[in-house]
């Protein structure tokens, strides 16, 4: 699904990521963990190609395309989706309105015909049903006045909407009380596919009681720097991060 | 909300809006056609000359003379924030008309086919056939009108709707009557030159309790090179009447600058109400801020007692913008609106505004004013709003915002507010914001590109005052918008 | 056209005055080519110059006060202040104990280097925006000023009461002062203008400040100036790095008040805190005009104004805010709010934007209103007079300001001064319509 190698990147001249490796399949839940200033948001960034975050070497190959060349949008049409932290207000444009022309892009760039309106309305009604929030919210401006949590949920009903290939969930879980989380947990579960992948950015053990990863990393450093089944979450939630950046692993 | 039929479609307005992204003015085409044009120069006699060409009685040509005269004792306006070449008024021409039209307007079917085929382009059909069902338009090419449409089934309804120089002869007592009683004739500057100058415009008249049948329209075509179009508006909308009037404009695309000095006159009395719409797209210039209308436009309507007016404008053309829509609240109860989009890109300057003169009881007025500056661009709000000593209990509410894309360029408000009675009360709230990098962001994260993004934000900032505008004209709007802004981002 | 005043003050400007000779013919070279304001004049618009104009000024000054008077208006009590006392232009020695300060001083006794800056600083506020006549008037008759320099990391450990009086004369002075902070200083300066009552002298008054890094200016200028004084001020603040101006503005009003008032960003992290209270009864007139100029990134500033007209009293004002090209990251915003007592009454108010750079949080706003009715009503259902509850309320209205000010006994100086006005206003009126 996607390849990670070697990837180093600078924010305002700052080395940041050092020679970061991943490697994904599809199906295949990873959750990367890791303490504060480790880069993990700054991975979600880079692999969205955000501007400002300056790759200086390595590759991401995702689905055999080279992703460092592509613009930000054209990589959201390749299928890779970014669950922002902190999603940003767009007042007075609609969330329906802005839903509309995301999916009519991804489709159209994926050959798949357009959604008509009635069908388009119908799901994205289905959708924000399914993720707990009120109809009314599709007619707000993007994310306008919403609370933490029901950013969280719009980011996850975008999701369902555009139904990419590899998801990236950058701290999606902060700021959210359990029944909040739970809902977010459920809406990716139902996502899971064997032909779907994921990345699961999180600096708390907690999520990974509901998302259950395949694997996972702890990135300190700009690295990778262990790596193992979900039983590694369990261990730092235990023993903090500490132990990893003295040198022992 | 109201039930609708298609809930998809209403609560997808803009969807069309994004459909196509033009690439160049597509309005800045040249027809040709043979014109009578006068050489430039402006005197008595020109003045007599346009007076003559229309055949106008005597009374007419005084008038117009009168108005020269006070034009040249006047000085050209520029307290605006405004920079530009001031305009050489005698190598401009005054008057020029297609031969074809020489005789004067003729049924449509014997219009000059290239005159049609001219406004067929600019998606103004004028075969009643084809035409927008409920939409009667006046078609004015440089100096003359060439066709109005939909004339029988308006007279039916005893709606009076021609060219100006055609009410001259038809309507001369309603042309006495109320001429240059909104916009005195030596108003300002623009205004005293329009006023011995003007060619042609249109005139409506609203009889006694009657809601016009169709919209009304008028579109405005400058062709001719070196020529100033000075057309005059003239509304007016009986006891109880009811109008909706769109107007529109665009000019070819050409090196030097032409001038539009426009006068609109709108008499609203007792009861009576009256929706003034624009969506001018004059030529703006090129990148280089090459060429481009001048666009100085005097238009002020009065309202009597429980009468209303409401001026709607989008602004994206014109090199130079000068233009302040205005209400006199004469009687008591009556109510003023503004609700204006105005975009500027590239090298193009607006002052733009209106002024609410509070005079009767209980008058009421409201603001909307939206700014949008790009590119090197220069967009100033201005504004008056004033209750006189007897404005009691007269009510204002004014919200000024502004959107800047890109550190090039300006965006400007000047409120004045003038207030004279202790029950008036005045609201003013003004702000600025940008298009963020992190907005853009998370569209493009979502698959849809920068241009794109930044038009769903800007029809968003502009949500408000499109929402006032006739369902066509919305659309049209929407699509100028982004047209206007292509390269301005990114 | 020359007015009256143009000529007879003309007329009055003597050749030179040692040192400040260049700044003295400069300022004559400029009065005598201008323009007397008009209503087409922007910056004066609104503000009615005839009680100048026409008007033939005294040469000399020639009434007496008693100590009593001057003591009488230059205490504020509560505060312990270091004191310059002016009359008529004239220092009062007796009065002034802040003429001990080594940091304080007249332009008379400047030694060289104090010349060299007081020159510089007359120079660079003849470059101004918004510069006008009565700014060349100010400089072309220049003859004296006080000078107040606070050096590097060092304040004055009371605040500095600059009281200036006109006393019962029919005359012009011309006053300047110039405040230097230098790096981390820090000053509060109350500046007072009063007058006897029946003066229908002319004060033209010019205020510079030049506040260094990271040092702080604490910033009072009351005019309580009688009816019939003319008063024309000019206040012109530049602020370095983090430097931090706090102020506020009282305009009691008289025949004419006007005060102009620019404040310059000049390098980054500076911050502009503005309030200001006008209150004209009668047939007064006060004019203010603000102008903030955002002229570097990373500056913020805060103004709020608020005014109170009653009888056929008019007020201006005009809030400008100018963010520069380079201002980027600016904060800037402005609120000015206004009650008309009566129909008679007249506000003009203009909050300005002018804006060139994208991402900057600009708002202002503006309002006239008369007072809520609700709460009026809800005084009046507890029993309290229709009289009183508007006094309270209008009280209430700028009180909310003066309990923001950071000296609290000029805070509790003025409330009786401006309760008083509107109770007496109120009874006055009250006279006028046989409700008493």
């Amino acid at each position: 699904m996607i390849s990670i190698k070697n990837l180093h990147a600078k924010v305002e001249d700052k080395p940041i990521l050092k020679g970061l490796n991943l490697d994904i399949k599809p199906g295949e839940v990873h959750a990367i963990m890791g303490p504060n200033g480790a880069g993990k948001s700054t991975l979600g960034n880079v692999l969205a190609g955000r501007d400002g975050y300056e790759v200086t070497e390595g590759s991401v190959v995702m689905n055999g395309k080279e992703m460092l060349e592509l613009e930000a949008e054209e990589r959201a049409r390749e299928g890779l989706f970014l669950a922002f932290q902190y999603p940003v207000e767009i007042p007075g444009v609609s969330n329906l309105e802005f839903l509309k022309a995301s999916v009519d892009a991804v489709r159209e760039h994926q050959g798949k015909p357009a959604l008509d309106s009635v069908n388009f309305l119908k799901t994205a009604r289905e959708k924000i049903k399914s993720v707990n929030l009120d109809q009314s919210f599709l007619k707000r401006g993007v994310n306008e006045g919403f609370s933490g949590g029901e950013k969280k949920r719009n980011e996850l009903m975008q999701m369902m909407m555009l139904e990419p290939q590899l998801c990236i969930l950058d701290e999606t879980d902060s700021g959210l009380d359990i029944d909040a989380l739970q809902v977010v947990a459920n809406g990716v579960n139902a996502m899971r596919d064997p032909n779907r992948s994921f990345i699961v950015v999180t600096h708390y053990q907690r999520l990974l009681d509901y998302i259950v990863p395949d694997y996972v990393h702890v990135l300190a450093d700009g690295k990778i720097v262990k790596s193992g089944g979900k039983e590694l979450a369990l261990e730092l939630e235990e023993k903090g991060y500490g132990w990893l950046e003295n040198g022992e692993a | 909300m109201n039930d609708v039929v298609n809930p998809a479609a209403a609560e997808l307005p803009n969807q069309e809006i994004h459909q196509q992204i033009r690439k160049e003015y597509a309005a800045g085409f040249i027809s040709e056609i043979e014109s009578d044009t006068l050489p430039p120069g402006l005197n008595e006699d020109v003045v007599r000359f346009i007076s003559a060409k229309k055949g106008e009685p005597e009374w007419m040509t005084e008038w117009r003379l009168k108005a020269y005269r006070a034009w040249l004792e006047m000085v050209e306006p520029d307290w605006a924030h405004l920079r530009y070449e001031k305009p050489d008024f005698q190598a401009l021409s005054y008057y020029s008309a297609p031969k074809s039209m020489a005789d004067g307007p003729k049924s449509l079917d014997e219009v000059d086919p290239k005159l049609l085929e001219t406004y067929d382009k600019l998606g103004i059909p004028l075969h009643e056939q084809l035409a927008l069902a409920g939409v009667a338009v006046d078609a004015v090419f440089d100096s003359v009108s060439v066709a109005t449409t939909f004339r029988d089934k308006l007279a039916e309804a005893g709606v009076i709707f021609m060219p100006i120089s055609e009410a001259v002869h038809k309507h001369p007592e309603l042309v006495k009557k109320y001429l240059g009683t909104v916009v005195p004739q030596r108003d300002n500057f623009y205004a005293a030159l329009n006023s011995a100058v003007f060619s042609d415009g249109s005139f409506v008249y609203i009889p006694k309790g009657t809601r016009c049948p169709m919209e009304l329209s008028t579109y405005f075509r400058i062709n001719e090179a070196k020529t100033g179009q000075f057309e005059r508006t003239l509304i007016i909308c009986d006891e109880g009447a009811y109008v909706s009037y769109l107007e529109g404009c665009t000019a070819p695309m050409r090196d030097e600058n032409q001038l539009h000095a426009a006068v609109v006159e709108l008499i609203a009395l007792d009861d009576a109400e009256i929706k003034y719409s624009t969506v001018q797209n004059w030529y703006p210039g090129d990148e280089e801020g090459k060429g481009g209308i001048y666009n100085f436009v005097t238009k002020r309507a009065v309202a009597h007692t429980n009468a209303k007016i409401s001026w709607t404008q989008v602004e994206t053309g014109s090199a130079v913008t000068w233009k302040y829509p205005s209400c006199i609240l004469k009687g008591d109860n009556a109510v003023g609106e503004f609700y204006s989009v105005a975009l500027t890109n590239n090298y193009q300057q607006a002052d733009t505004g209106t002024k609410m003169i509070h005079l009767g009881k209980n008058t009421r007025s409201t603001i909307i004013s939206k700014g949008i500056s790009a590119g090197k661009s220069q967009n100033a709000y201005r504004g008056l709003v004033r209750m006189n000593p007897n404005a009691e209990g007269a009510r204002n509410y004014t919200q000024c915002d502004s959107l800047l894309i890109g550190d090039q360029c300006g965006a400007h408000t000047f409120p004045y507010i003038e207030s004279r009675h202790p029950s008036a009360v005045v609201e003013h709230e003004a702000t600025t914001s940008t298009v963020s990098d992190d907005q853009l962001f998370l569209c493009r994260q979502r698959g849809i590109d920068t241009e794109k993004a930044v038009s769903m934000i800007v029809n968003g900032f502009c949500k408000e005052v499109f929402k006032e505008l006739p369902m066509e004209f919305a659309v049209e709007a929407g699509k100028l918008l982004e047209i206007s802004l292509e390269g301005s981002v990114g | 056209m020359s007015t009256v005043f143009q000529t007879q003050q003309l007329a009055a400007l003597n050749a030179s005055n040692g040192w400040l000779t260049a700044i003295n013919e400069a300022g004559k070279a400029a009065f005598a080519e201008a323009q007397w304001p008009s209503r087409k004049t922007e910056a004066w618009k609104y503000c009615s110059l005839k009680a100048l104009a026409d008007h033939a000024f005294d040469a000399a000054a020639t009434a007496s006060t008693t100590a009593e008077q001057l003591a009488e208006i230059t205490q504020i009590a509560g505060l312990d202040a270091y004191q310059l006392v002016l009359v008529n232009g004239q220092l009062q020695a007796e009065l002034s104990s802040a003429m001990a300060l080594s940091q304080v001083s007249l332009f008379s006794g400047a030694d060289a280097e104090q010349q060299t800056l007081i020159a510089d600083r007359l120079q660079q506020a003849r470059l101004q925006p918004g510069h006008h006549l009565f700014n060349d008037l100010n400089d072309a008759a220049l003859a004296d000023g006080v000078l107040v320099q606070i050096g590097k990391n060092s304040r004055l450990d009371k605040p500095l009461q600059l009281v200036s009086i006109s006393t019962g004369d029919n005359h012009v002075v011309n006053s300047r002062v110039i405040v230097v902070l230098e790096t981390g200083a820090e000053l509060t300066l109350i500046e007072q203008f009063a007058s006897l009552a029946n003066d229908s002298s002319f004060t033209n008054n010019q205020t510079e400040v030049l506040v260094g890094d990271n040092a702080r200016f604490n910033h009072y200028r009351l005019n309580l100036m009688e009816s019939d004084a003319r008063f024309i001020g000019t206040t012109l603040v530049d602020l370095q790095r983090d430097a931090n101006y706090d102020s506020f503005h009282l305009g009691l009003g008289s025949v004419l008040t006007r005060n102009d008032l620019i404040v310059n960003h000049n390098v980054g992290g500076s911050h502009a805190e503005i309030a200001g209270v006008y209150v004209p009864k009668d047939s007064q007139l006060v004019d203010f005009h603000t102008d903030i100029e955002h002229r570097v990134a990373h500056c913020t500033s805060n103004e709020v104004f608020r005014g109170i007209i009653n009888d056929q009293a008019k007020a201006v004002f005009n809030g400008r805010i100018h963010i520069h090209k380079d201002a980027q990251k600016t904060l800037a915003e402005l609120s000015n709010k206004n009650l008309l007592l009566t129909n008679k009454a007249e506000i003009n108010t203009k909050p300005e934007l002018e804006i060139y750079a994208d991402d900057v949080k600009c708002a202002h706003g503006a309002t006239v209103a008369q007072l809520d009715n609700k709460a009026r009503f809800y005084l009046q259902s507890r029993g309290i007079g229709e009289q009183e509850a508007q006094v309270m309320l209008s009280f209430g209205f700028i009180n909310e300001l003066l309990d923001g000010l950071k000296v609290e006994a000029i805070g509790d100086w003025l409330r009786p001064v401006l309760a008083h006005r509107f109770g007496r206003d109120q009874v006055f009126s009250a006279e006028q319509t046989g409700d008493l």
